[in-house]
């Protein structure tokens, strides 16, 4: 049964690439989401300020998007390495 | 020794349980908190009836789609999946992960159209002469939280239907790595869609809220709500192109 251990680990980098990324995404998902929607908020209620609230907003979810890209190189990294 | 036919049946029928019931549960309570938005604003509002009782409607339909599209998967997988394929080891673990990956992958999605459609309803109620265009802006918003529900249902159908039938020679550590793989691939979509489908939900409801209070903003709102919702559909994506990955290069 030598060809089982190296087989396991390939297939537990592969589950783990996609646990990764799955669970990975939950954050940023809902954090960029909830930006979007305060963003919405806040133009509707002062709409003088749009721009700078949209740049805000921006510079925040792309904050919030560096951990999603974490887990993206790390199942990638996972994938292809492993 | 059973053989692959057993597990096959085994597999499909799980996948199947999992499809139907994961999806169930965020479109029961989106349509639930929709229903209660709409109740509460027709006591506040009873005059606009009929338009509160419409957009509620509308809102639960669309809401309902992540539901069917697992009611889908669940019936492919109970009379057009298993039937029809023989022998493939392969196919046991795939037959499951789509299950897995459509179930998983539709709750976030009907939470965030459920909230869509509650706060249109909610604000509906503040200034009825509006809601043709609350309505509108909520029909795109959930079509959007709704995208990653087809994401989720693009892999199940590839699961089901994509993956290459075992050679002879495929030995016990190929079929372990493969198998592993298709599952990574489920749970990289279901889990993966989770947040983006909530929080763009999140914004999309939040932005036809606020069109209903201010009607004059609509272009500013419903510009910051599409790039607002294309960014947070970003981290589903990089789930779609690691589940694509997972089932093609493993």
């Amino acid at each position: 049964m030598e060809i089982i251990g190296p087989a396991i680990v390939k297939a537990a980098a592969l589950l783990g690439a996609g646990i990764a990324m799955g669970i990975g995404a939950l954050g940023p998902g809902l954090g960029e989401g909830f930006t979007a929607g305060k963003a919405c908020e806040g133009i509707a209620r002062s709409p003088e300020n749009a721009g700078l609230i949209t740049r805000t907003m921006l510079i925040g979810q792309a904050v919030s998007e560096s951990t999603g890209i974490y887990s993206l190189v790390v199942a990638l990294l996972l994938i292809f390495t492993a | 020794m059973m053989q692959a036919d057993s597990f096959l049946l085994i597999s499909a029928y799980l996948g199947a349980a999992l499809s139907t019931g994961l999806a169930s549960i965020s479109a029961g309570i989106g349509e639930g908190y929709a229903a209660g938005e709409a109740s509460k604003a027709l006591a506040k509002q009873p005059k606009s009836g009929d338009s509160l009782l419409r957009t509620m409607l509308i809102s639960q339909a669309v809401t309902e789609t992540g539901a069917i599209f697992g009611l889908v998967i669940s019936l492919l997988l109970i009379f057009g999946g298993a039937g029809h394929i023989t022998g493939s080891w392969f196919k046991v673990g795939a037959l499951f992960a789509a299950g897995i990956a459509m179930g998983l992958g539709s709750i976030g999605p009907g939470f965030g159209a459920g909230y869509t459609g509650g706060q249109a309803c909610s604000v509906i109620s503040r200034l009825p002469k509006e809601s043709n265009m609350v309505t509108t802006n909520m029909l795109i918003g959930q079509a959007l939280a709704q995208t990653d529900a087809i994401f989720a249902l693009v892999v199940a159908l590839l699961l089901l239907y994509s993956v290459p039938n075992p050679t002879a020679a495929t030995t016990l550590g190929q079929f372990v790595v493969k198998i592993s793989g298709f599952l990574g691939a489920s749970l990289a979509i279901g889990l993966g869609t989770l947040g983006p489908g909530m929080g763009i939900g999140f914004a999309t409801g939040r932005a036809s809220n606020m069109l209903g209070r201010f009607p004059h903003q609509r272009g500013a709102v419903s510009r910051t709500m599409f790039l607002g919702a294309a960014v947070s559909e970003s981290t589903a994506i990089y789930a779609l192109v690691i589940a694509f990955l997972l089932i093609f290069f493993s």
